[in-house]
């Protein structure tokens, strides 16, 4: 077989996705969905042929229909999934030292859908698949995303 | 549909640098082991089907640069990917140009340089279109990357609901990776080779993303396949024992877990993997296997990560759901065991991954033929089902393989 | 080819230069629409194949997001890397392999997404020309485009006339993006200059859009059409590189054509094609492609484009839909020629309708200056 041979000229190049603009209808749809976060309320977007409701709100359905009316879902759900992770940097994705964050995936009673967000308040040996959950809203969401990004153990 | 087989396989030497070769050298290596196992050239071939993940080399349809090094000079040539089920839709594309009467042997050619990019930023490349305009939302930047699980990935959330459903532990994930790094170590081609390594030092390596330790994880390989694939009349003039390619399907879900388009019900339980139930039921249907867990010998599911062996063992219906840990326990999967998984080590001790799919077949077909040298199974392997993933959790890739074409 | 299997339904989006659409609803549109067009429904599709670009999109593993809006979900689907028109070859070969009878194949491309010049230098040799930063898909044409001219006395103004008859053409089709019903030669030749002799308006509009079409194996078509456009022969063919090969010919092409022609039981292409739906990212590959396909001899491309014969009214009628000149969505451009002859064999194709036609000629390509090229023919019933 080959023998290997000395190392060769490695030659520089880059992918520079920062040129790409991706489009989403989902601007128009986000502007309702957090809209709804000032009251504390989360929605929904129900495809009128199979039902399912989406959160967050997804402008295609898999049975390919446009979900289009909205409908209001708990703020309380149960964890299907969930991992720790530790503090990220963004530039180079390197685990850094930190406080670990409890990642849990949570399905809201209403809504056939799952979304990532952190659970705060609990240790990690109390953190599992099934557990009740419910969002802590922020004293005046202000209708970004990060209005329900965090969740609490519900009692 | 006429029929499809194996008829040789060519893999280059796999590692985590080859720096002494670019891309087009890399993949000749596989390409002519493939025509030198068979005693082909290229003049015997009709077309080339070649794919691989190009985020990885920065490189926009490498063929038109390299192919003129694989032998495709002037033939019909397409190109397939899919991220991390390339390798086998490749195979899939290849059976179909056989199946369909149009080609009577074809070549694919599946690879990956990883060392040549960055392979934690090519894999960010698939996420980032959809976690950007999360941010114009004013998702906080360190919390999104923190629930993109990092080097793991969402691999993490299957993981975890994996085990609690199934009862896996992580000392089951442990002994999945001693049990293929140990393969590994029989198997020349394979990049991770830990010979005799036992379930307790892989618990002893660090922690990545709960639950995954780095010794449940693969390693970014360089590394290319080629099989040479015909019509089943043309394989017996080849060879003595063609392995047939009985079925391919495939199945595709919604995409899961990250970014804007994230909400999906596929990933409601990640570990559900619905797409591979179904593409393994209807694989063995054409296939004309009627029950997987007694006639399929040797399964080389796609599992980068220890708790994807298990969970696609139940997937591809070779036990029920739940019952992989204990068919683990029972000693069944090993090398001398009832239905060895990943005899060649898998995708978690070689990962090239635009290959690794492909890989999986070409093992399946390495141990139809008897040709899997020491790390070849003891039993008589009639048929083999091997298995791709990847994309939002939501790609699957399965080929039953077998010595007798499709009945 | 008998018949085996059928284009049974088309849908093609508007081709716009910035579509408000995403990339995920321009697929959604055409899957509903070309559905529609068959009168069948998501259940009635066994597979699904659809033609993206990584770099093109912007995102790795391009398809893992187009399932649902392409009708995918939970089916056998696929994707090919390269011009739509091979992803509609490999929905053929699923259905000649007798495990599917009826695929839908989507193309799409949003030129507004990428500053369009990334993609195609990612395709060169990173070895060396990469690193040269001389060549572009643009710069690698006008090489391509001055090697031909040299060859066989070709000139700029023949190859105007090229962009003239299909810009024209465009303006009978609602759907093209450059429509330009009384441009002139002189247009052309005084409109900006991109490489010498590429100029603006001899190369491609960047566009955002998608094509999609339903394939039916002869057992399902009965079921949803009388009037299926037969695909009677494919041939496709891969070049070598740019730099090494003979620019000033597409040999792929004529390779591509040939098996398409066999397979089509076709002997005088110029005689028995009726109609032919040209992938011409660049006026002057029309003109290549006349002498590849055989409807005229080596070098003599100029010439026929002057006789008239290639105009909507002609003998031959090429790219009367505008062809890739008036519209380029990436991936879509050789779905929506296959889509386009399939219209002028069933009668459908409105204003740009030539009447008459049962054998129709689509061509698709991948890669600089027409490296890899596919041919299908296509036959009425």
């Amino acid at each position: 077989m080959n023998e290997y041979k000395e190392e060769t000229t490695s030659i520089k190049g880059n992918w520079p996705l920062i040129h790409y603009r991706w489009k989403s209808e989902t601007v128009k749809l986000m502007a309702n969905f957090l809209e709804a976060f000032k009251e504390k309320k989360v929605l929904g977007l129900k495809c009128p042929c199979c039902g399912l409701v989406y959160t967050p709100p997804k402008p295609f359905c898999r049975c390919l229909c446009r979900p289009e009316e909205w409908v209001e879902v708990s703020d309380e759900g149960v964890v299907t999934t969930f991992t720790f992770s530790g503090a990220w940097s963004f530039e180079g994705m390197l685990e850094g030292e930190g406080e670990s964050r409890i990642i849990v995936g949570v399905k809201l009673d209403g809504a056939d859908t799952m979304f990532l967000c952190m659970l705060e308040g609990s240790d990690p040996e109390e953190v599992n698949v099934g557990m009740r959950v419910r969002i802590r809203w922020p004293e005046a969401p202000e209708g970004k995303i990060g209005d329900m990004m965090i969740v609490e153990r519900a009692t | 549909m006429q029929d499809v087989a194996v008829v040789g396989i060519g893999l280059s030497k796999h590692v985590s640098k080859r720096r002494d070769v670019n891309i087009a050298e890399l993949v000749y290596e596989a390409v002519s082991a493939a025509y030198e196992d068979t005693g082909l050239s290229p003049h015997d071939i009709g077309a080339v089907i070649t794919g691989n993940m190009p985020a990885f080399e920065g490189v926009n349809l490498p063929e038109l640069w390299g192919a003129g090094h694989w032998g495709a000079y002037n033939k019909p040539l397409l190109r397939i990917t899919t991220g991390g089920t390339t390798g086998g839709s490749v195979v899939h594309g290849a059976f179909y140009a056989v199946a369909s009467g149009i080609f009577d042997a074809v070549i694919a050619i599946a690879f990956e340089k990883q060392s040549d990019g960055d392979t934690t930023m090519g894999l960010n490349t698939v996420a980032l279109a959809d976690i950007a305009p999360m941010l114009l939302y004013g998702a906080d930047p360190t919390l999104l990357i923190s629930m993109g699980g990092g080097a793991i990935g969402a691999v993490a959330y299957q993981a975890t609901s994996y085990m609690k459903s199934s009862g896996c532990t992580t000392h089951h994930l442990d002994k999945v990776a001693a049990m293929c790094r140990d393969n590994a170590a029989k198997n020349p081609y394979a990049h991770l080779q830990q010979p005799g390594i036992t379930p307790e030092e892989v618990a002893k390596t660090k922690m990545m993303e709960y639950p995954l330790r780095f010794g449940h994880c693969c390693p970014a390989t360089d590394g290319a396949c080629a099989m040479i694939i015909t019509s089943g009349e043309k394989a017996k003039k080849i060879t003595d024992c063609p392995a047939y390619i009985k079925s391919c399907t495939s199945c595709s879900d919604e995409g899961a877990v990250f970014g804007l388009y994230g909400g999906g019900t596929a990933n409601v339980d990640p570990c559900e993997q619905e797409g591979c139930k179904i593409a393994a039921k209807k694989a063995y249907e054409l296939a004309g296997i009627k029950d997987p867990s007694r006639e399929i010998d040797v399964a080389e599911p796609y599992a980068p990560f220890a708790n994807q062996l298990l969970m696609f063992y139940e997937r591809l219906l070779l036990c029920e759901e739940g019952g992989a840990p204990a068919v683990l326990d029972s000693g069944s999967m090993y090398l001398d065991g009832d239905l060895p998984v990943c005899p060649s080590g898998g995708v978690i001790s070689t990962n090239a991954i635009g290959a690794s799919a492909m890989e999986r077949v070409a093992e399946c077909a390495m141990q139809i033929m008897g040709k899997a040298g020491e790390h070849q199974v003891k039993k008589e392997v009639h048929n083999a089902v091997a298995h791709g993933w990847g994309g939002a959790l939501n790609l699957i890739v399965v080929a039953v393989l077998g010595d007798t074409p499709r009945g | 080819m008998e018949k085996k299997v059928a284009v049974v339904g088309y849908a093609q989006t508007r081709y716009e230069p910035d579509s408000d659409a995403s990339r995920e609803i321009l697929v959604l549109e055409v899957a509903e629409g070309a559905l529609k067009s068959a009168g069948i429904t998501r259940d009635d599709v066994d597979t699904v194949i659809t033609a993206n670009n990584d770099y093109l999109d912007g995102r790795t593993i391009s398809n893992m997001r187009l399932v649902e809006p392409a009708g995918a979900w939970l089916k056998d689907e696929s994707k090919v890397e390269m011009d739509g028109a091979y992803a509609a070859l490999y929905a053929m070969m699923r259905i000649l392999s007798g495990d599917h009878d009826v695929a839908l194949v989507i193309g799409v491309g949003q030129a507004s997404v990428y500053a369009t010049y990334i993609p195609g230098i990612m395709t060169l040799d990173p070895t060396f020309d990469r690193e040269r930063g001389l060549l572009n898909e643009v710069s690698a044409a006008a090489l391509q485009a001055r090697a031909y001219m040299n060859a066989y006395g070709i000139t700029e103004e023949h190859i105007a006339e090229v962009s003239v008859k299909n810009l024209r053409n465009a303006a009978l089709n609602p759907l093209a993006l450059r429509q330009m019903p009384d441009l002139t030669t002189d247009e052309v030749l005084d409109s900006r200059m991109l490489y010498s002799p590429v100029r603006e308006l001899n190369a491609f509009p960047p566009s955002d859009g998608a094509c999609g079409v339903v394939l039916a194996s002869a057992d399902k078509v009965p079921g949803i059409t009388g009037n299926p456009a037969w695909i009677r022969g494919v041939g496709f063919s891969h070049d070598s590189y740019l730099t090494e090969r003979p620019l000033h010919k597409l040999e792929s092409l004529k390779l591509a054509a040939e098996s398409a022609y066999a397979m089509a039981d076709i002997a005088d292409p110029k005689e028995e094609i009726g109609l032919a739906e040209i992938h011409e990212n660049f006026a002057h590959e029309e003109l290549m492609a006349y002498e590849a396909l055989g409807f005229c001899g080596q070098g003599k491309g100029g010439e026929l484009m002057q006789s008239g014969a290639t105009r909507i009214d002609g003998e031959l009628p090429v790219n009367p839909s505008g062809g890739a000149l008036s519209a380029n969505a990436a991936c879509a451009v050789g779905l929506a020629r296959i889509t386009e002859a399939t219209m002028q064999v069933r009668g459908e194709a409105g204003e740009r309708q030539v009447q008459g036609v049962t054998t129709a000629l689509a061509h698709g390509q991948t890669g600089p200056c027409a490296q890899e090229n596919i041919v299908f023919i296509l036959g009425g019933e």
